[in-house]
C-alpha cells in the first residue's frame, strides 16, 4: 500500500512529467515498431500507419495507464474543479451572494462560538476541575441570595467535611505594591494556605503559606505570579527571600507561580496569606461573610456534591443549636450551598450566552436555506444540459459528484472567509466588552476553532449539496427534454420544495427578529431606569488607606477631611465626598440594622441592608435627592455624633405611617445600648446598588464614616464640566496629601452604569445586527424565488397577455404568491416567537415574553422587507411583452 | 507468423516478469521478448502492454529507468524488483501447479476412474 501511495503521489507531483514521459514510451513503441516493419520492406509511410493502427487507440492507452497508476479519480475531480469554477465565474451574481452568505453566517457563529468555548466549555486549568466546588451562604429570606463564606465558615470546615479533600478561602482585592515613589497598584489575591492545594497547581519556585503566616502580625510573605516574576524581577532564580513592599509593608517573596496560573478571571500579580484575628475565627461570626471571602473545595474522589452538600447542612445544623441568634437566622432562610466552581462563575451569563449561539444557529439555517434555494434554482435552469448529458452518456453518479462538487467548493471558500469574519468577529466581541465577562479573558480564535470552523464549512458544503442531489436523481432526461418540461412534475415538486424553504426561512427570521426585538426592548426599559441620583459629570476612584499612616479610622477620617478639603478647592469642582461603597461598584454585600424599638413580626425575617459609610459632601456629589431632613456631611464625621441617614426603600418599610425622622437604629442585627443608637436626620431618594435591573427595594443606611468605616474607600467628585477631567486632579490632590496613596479604578459614574449593562447591551447589539443579516439573506432568497418563478413562467404570462390579461392582473398574481410565503412564514413564526420569548424570559426586562407590540412589529418589518424583495421581479413579469416571450422558445 | 493462442486472463502480468528477469527492456523490447520466449505462440495485443507495465511499477514489482536504446534513442527500460521476483516465484510455481493438474486432469483414462 506504501508504495502504491508513493508512487500515486510521485505521478501526483510531477505530473506533467509522467505526461510527457508517458507519451515519449508509446511514441518510441511506435516508432521501433515501424522500424521493424520497414526492415521487412514495408515503405516507411505505410510501416508507421500500419504501427498506429496495430497500437489501438493512443487516448485510451493512456488513460487505461492512468487509471493504473490511481490518477483517475484525481483527473475527475480536477475535471470538475475546472468546470465548477468556470460555472460558478459564469454567474458572478450568485457566487458572490452564495460566498457572502456562507462567510458571515459561518462567521457569526465562530463568534459566539469562540465566547461559548472560551466562558463555557473550555474547563478550568487546574487538574480535575470537575472537583472543585464553590460553598456560600445564602438568606433569601432577607433578601441577600450570596453572602460568600465567613473566616469562621473556614476554620469550622476545614477538615471537618469528609467529603472534601481540601477547603479554602480567598479573597479579591488590590495592593500598592513597590518602594515609595515607584509604587503601582496591582489586583492581588489572598488565600488561606491550602488553596494551592485545593485548586491542584502550586507554586513552581518556593513554598506555599503556612498557618502560621495567617495573623496580621505573621502575615508578612507573599507569593508571585510568573508574569509579575518576570517583568519586575527579571525572572531571578535567586529571588526568594528578597522583599518586596506591598501597601508598605516589607514582606518576603517565598514562592513563584507556574507560567500561566490564573484563577478563575483573576489578573492578580501577587498572592499574599489570608490573615485574620482570632476572635473572626469564632462561631459566633459565621454570619458575618459579606461577600467578601469566597470558599472553595475540591470533592474527593469517590465523593458526590450531594453527599457535600448534605454534611455541610448537618454541621451548620449542629453549630446554629448554639447561636443566639438561630431563629432569626433560620428566619432569614439560611443555607450553606455547594455548587461547581465552574457553573458557578458562569451562572450570570450562560442564559445570554445560549440564546445567542441560538440566535446565530438560527441565521445560519437562514442562509443555508437561501443557498439551497438558490442552488436548486440553478439546477432547475440546467436541467436541459443535464438531460442532454445524460442523454449522451453521462452517468448519474457523474452529475451527483458535479453537485456535491459545487457545494463543497462554495462551502470552502465560504468557509475560509467566515474564518477571516469569525476571527474579526472575535476582536468585536472582546471591543463590546466580552472580556470582562466571567472567564471572558479566556476569549480568543484560537487554532482548534478554525479547525471546527473549517469542518463544519465542509459538512454544510456537503448537506447543501443533498437537495440538488435528490433533483437530479429524479430528472428524466425524457421528459426535462421536451420543451414543455418546465411545468413537469419533477420541476413541480422542486417547486414546492423551494417555496416550503422560502417559508421556514421567512419563520426563522420572524423568530430571530422577536427575540432581537425582546432584548432592544429590554435595554430599552433598563436604560430608562433612573440610577436614583445624578450620574453624569461625576468622577470615582478607589483609594486603598493602607500601611502605618493609617492605623485607626481616626486617621482615615483625618485623610478624608484634608482630601475633600483640597479637592473643593480645584477649580471645577463642585462637591466631593466619600463613601466606603458606591452604587454600581460590582461589591453588593449588606447588613444588618436594627431599629428601636421594633419586634419582628411572626414570619418576618431579619434584612439585609446596603450600608455605607460616607463622608464629605457625598450626597449632593452623587447627586441624589432630598426626600426629608438633611443629608450627612463631613460634619458629622467631624463631630462624632451619631446620625445616620436611611433612603426611602428603608423608610417605607419600617415607618410606613410615621415620620423616619428622629427614629433610631443599631448597626447590626441586635439592639445595643442607648448610647450606641443613630438617630435618622434624613431620607434620601433610593439608589440601584446592584445595577439598574435590580428590582428589590433592599433599603439603604448610610451612616458618617467615622463609624462605618473600611480601609477601601471610593472617592467621589462631581464637576460643573465633563467629569473626565477632573482625573489628573484628583490623582494629584491624593500624591500631594500621601505620596503612598494611589488612586485605582478612575471612571466616571456613568461609565460604571455602562459597563453594568454589558450582559444586555452587546446581547442586543448583536441580536440586532444578526437580524440585520438575517433580513438581507430573506430579502435575496424572497427575490430569488419570485425572479425565478417569473421566468419560469414568461411563456404563460406572455400568453396570458396576448389573450388580454392586463399587467396588474400578472402584477398581482405573483404578489399573491408572496404573500402566500409570507402568511405561512409569519404563522409558523409567531409559534415560534412563543416558544422563544418562553425560553428567554429569565434574560427579560419589564418586557412581557409574548409582547403583542413586539410581534406585530416584527411582522410588519418582515412585510415590508419581503414585499420589497419580490415587487422587483412581479414588476418584471407585468412587463412581459407577449411578443418577445412567445418568440423565445 | 504461426499459430497464436490466446492469453489467460493473469497470464500477462506473469510473461512480463519473466520477460524482465531475464534481462532490462523497454515497452517494445518486452513484447518482442515474450515473442521469442513463447516460440512465437503466444501474441499480446500492443495495446494492454502498456497499462499492464504502468499498474506492475504502480505496484513495485518493476522499477523503471530512462536509458539508451540500441540505436541511440531514449526509451524507458524495465527492471525486476526484489517484489517483483518473489512475485514472479510465486506465480510461476502456482501456474506449474494448476497446469500440472489440469494436464493430469485432461489426461485422465476411463479405466482410472
Amino acid at each position: 500500500m506504501g508504495q502504491r501511495l508513493r508512487s500515486l503521489l510521485r505521478a501526483l507531483t510531477a505530473r506533467r512529467d509522467f505526461e510527457s514521459g508517458m507519451a515519449e514510451e508509446l511514441q518510441f513503441h511506435i516508432e521501433e515498431y515501424a522500424q521493424d516493419l520497414a526492415r521487412s520492406g514495408m515503405a516507411l509511410e505505410e510501416a508507421r500507419r500500419r504501427a498506429r493502427m496495430e497500437f489501438g487507440g493512443m487516448n485510451s492507452v493512456k488513460s487505461e495507464c492512468r487509471e493504473a497508476r490511481w490518477l483517475h479519480p484525481f483527473d475527475e475531480l480536477g475535471r470538475e474543479l475546472r468546470y465548477t469554477l468556470r460555472l460558478l465565474r459564469k454567474s458572478p451574481g450568485f457566487t458572490v451572494t452564495a460566498l457572502a452568505t456562507l462567510a458571515l453566517c459561518l462567521g457569526a457563529n465562530l463568534t459566539i462560538f469562540a465566547v461559548i468555548e472560551a466562558i463555557l466549555l473550555q474547563p478550568l486549568p487546574f487538574p480535575h476541575p470537575g472537583r472543585l466546588v464553590t460553598i456560600f451562604n445564602t438568606y433569601p429570606k432577607a433578601g441577600v441570595e450570596r453572602d460568600g463564606s465567613s473566616i469562621a465558615n473556614y476554620y469550622e470546615r476545614r477538615g471537618r467535611i469528609p467529603a472534601f479533600s481540601s477547603l479554602s478561602i480567598y479573597r479579591f482585592g488590590t495592593a500598592i505594591i513597590g518602594e515609595p515613589g515607584s509604587t503601582e497598584r496591582d489586583q492581588i489575591t489572598a488565600v488561606s494556605p491550602d488553596f494551592f492545594k485545593t485548586v491542584g497547581s502550586g507554586p513552581a519556585l518556593g513554598r506555599v503559606f503556612t498557618d502560621a503566616e495567617t495573623t496580621y502580625q505573621t502575615d508578612n510573605v507573599a507569593i508571585l505570579s510568573n508574569e509579575y516574576w518576570r517583568s519586575h524581577f527579571n525572572a531571578d532564580p535567586h529571588v526568594l527571600g528578597k522583599q518586596i513592599r506591598v501597601d508598605s509593608f516589607p514582606k518576603t517573596i517565598v514562592g513563584v507561580l507556574p507560567p500561566g496560573f490564573r484563577f478563575l478571571s483573576s489578573e492578580s500579580q501577587l498572592y499574599l496569606p489570608l490573615s485574620s484575628r482570632l476572635e473572626a475565627r469564632a462561631s459566633r461570626e459565621r454570619h458575618s461573610g459579606g461577600n467578601v471571602i469566597q470558599m472553595i473545595a475540591r470533592l474527593k474522589t469517590a465523593a458526590t456534591l450531594a453527599q457535600a452538600q448534605s454534611q455541610i447542612d448537618a454541621q451548620n445544623t449542629a453549630l446554629e443549636r448554639y447561636d443566639p441568634q438561630a431563629k432569626m437566622i433560620a428566619d432569614a432562610g439560611f443555607r450553606s450551598l455547594v455548587v461547581p466552581l465552574h457553573a458557578d462563575q458562569v451562572t450570570t451569563v450562560r442564559p445570554v450566552l445560549l440564546l445567542l449561539q441560538g440566535g446565530v444557529f438560527v441565521l445560519l439555517l437562514i442562509g443555508a436555506v437561501n443557498l439551497v434555494n438558490l442552488l436548486l434554482i440553478r439546477a432547475n435552469g440546467r436541467v436541459k444540459e443535464w438531460a442532454v448529458r445524460r442523454a449522451l452518456g453521462a452517468g448519474r453518479r457523474h452529475l451527483v459528484s458535479e453537485a456535491i462538487v459545487e457545494t463543497t467548493l462554495l462551502a470552502v471558500a465560504g468557509g475560509l472567509l467566515g474564518l477571516a469574519v469569525g476571527a474579526a468577529g472575535v476582536r468585536l466581541v472582546v471591543a463590546l466588552g466580552a472580556d470582562r465577562l466571567p472567564l471572558g479573558t479566556h476569549i480568543a480564535f484560537t487554532p482548534q476553532l478554525a479547525v471546527v470552523g473549517f469542518a463544519a464549512a465542509i459538512a454544510l458544503g456537503i448537506a447543501l449539496a443533498i437537495p440538488t442531489v435528490w433533483f437530479t436523481l429524479r430528472l428524466h432526461p425524457a421528459n426535462a427534454l421536451q420543451s414543455e418540461a418546465r411545468t413537469a412534475t419533477a420541476g413541480r415538486a422542486a417547486q414546492a420544495l423551494r417555496h416550503s424553504f422560502s417559508i421556514a426561512q421567512i419563520a426563522l427570521g420572524f423568530v430571530l427578529l422577536v427575540g432581537a426585538g425582546l432584548l432592544g426592548v429590554s435595554l430599552q426599559r433598563a436604560l430608562a431606569v433612573s440610577p436614583g441620583f445624578q450620574p453624569d459629570h461625576v468622577l470615582t476612584g478607589q483609594i486603598s488607606l493602607v500601611g502605618n499612616s493609617y492605623p485607626s479610622a481616626a486617621a482615615g477620617v483625618t485623610f478624608i477631611e484634608r482630601l475633600v478639603d483640597e479637592l473643593d478647592r480645584q477649580p471645577g469642582v463642585l462637591s466631593a465626598g466619600v463613601a466606603v461603597n458606591i452604587p454600581f461598584s460590582g461589591r453588593n454585600g449588606k447588613s444588618a440594622a436594627t431599629v428601636e424599638g421594633r419586634v419582628l413580626l411572626p414570619g418576618e425575617s431579619e434584612r439585609g441592608h446596603y450600608s455605607y459609610g460616607v463622608d464629605g459632601d457625598y450626597f449632593r456629589a452623587m447627586g441624589y435627592s432630598l426626600k426629608a431632613g438633611r443629608f450627612l456631611t463631613g460634619d458629622d464625621s467631624r463631630r462624632a455624633k451619631r446620625n445616620c441617614v436611611v433612603d426611602e426603600d428603608f423608610a417605607r418599610y419600617y415607618w410606613p405611617h410615621t415620620s423616619p425622622l428622629g427614629q433610631k437604629l443599631f448597626q447590626g442585627s441586635s439592639a445595643g445600648p442607648e448610647s450606641e443608637a443613630f438617630t435618622v436626620v434624613g431620607v434620601v431618594g433610593s439608589a440601584k446598588q446592584a445595577g439598574l435591573t435590580d428590582d428589590t427595594a433592599q433599603g439603604a443606611v448610610y451612616y458618617p464614616y467615622r463609624y462605618r468605616p473600611d480601609s477601601n474607600i471610593f472617592v467621589v467628585v462631581r464637576g460643573g464640566l465633563q467629569a473626565e477631567t477632573l482625573r489628573v486632579a484628583l490623582q494629584r490632590v491624593v500624591k500631594r496629601i500621601d505620596p503612598e496613596l494611589a488612586v485605582s479604578d478612575v471612571r466616571t459614574m456613568d461609565d460604571r452604569i455602562t459597563a453594568s449593562l454589558l450582559t444586555r447591551r452587546s446581547p442586543a447589539l448583536l441580536g440586532g445586527i444578526f437580524s440585520g443579516i438575517a433580513l438581507l439573506l430573506i430579502a435575496i432568497g424572497t427575490y430569488g424565488v419570485l425572479s425565478y418563478a417569473v421566468a419560469q413562467r414568461r411563456r404563460e404570462i406572455g400568453v396570458r397577455m396576448a389573450l388580454g390579461a392586463r399587467p396588474e392582473q400578472i402584477r398581482a398574481q405573483f404578489l399573491s404568491l408572496a404573500m402566500r410565503l409570507l402568511f405561512g412564514g409569519t404563522v409558523l413564526g409567531v409559534i415560534g416567537a412563543w416558544l422563544t420569548g418562553r425560553a428567554m424570559q429569565a434574560v427579560l426586562f419589564h418586557v412581557s415574553p409574548h409582547s403583542a407590540a413586539i410581534i406585530v412589529g416584527s411582522a410588519s418589518i418582515m412585510a415590508v422587507v419581503s414585499i420589497a424583495a419580490c415587487l422587483l421581479p412581479a414588476q418584471r413579469a407585468a412587463r412581459i411583452s407577449p411578443m418577445q416571450a412567445l418568440a423565445e422558445q | 507468423m504461426g499459430k497464436t493462442a490466446e492469453l489467460l486472463p493473469g497470464t500477462l502480468d506473469m510473461l512480463i516478469l519473466k520477460a524482465v528477469s531475464l534481462k532490462p527492456l523497454h515497452g517494445y523490447g518486452v513484447l518482442l521478448r515474450i515473442r521469442q520466449i513463447s516460440g512465437d505462440a503466444l501474441d499480446i495485443p500492443q495495446g494492454s502492454l502498456y497499462p499492464a507495465l504502468y499498474r506492475l511499477e504502480h505496484q513495485g514489482l518493476i522499477a523503471a529507468e530512462w536509458g539508451q536504446s540500441e540505436n541511440n534513442r531514449r526509451a524507458k527500460y524495465y527492471t525486476l524488483t526484489a517484489a517483483g521476483r518473489r512475485r514472479l516465484r510465486e506465480e510461476a510455481a502456482g501456474w506449474k501447479r494448476l497446469a500440472s493438474a489440469i494436464a493430469s486432469a485432461l489426461n485422465t483414462t476411463p479405466e482410472e476412474v
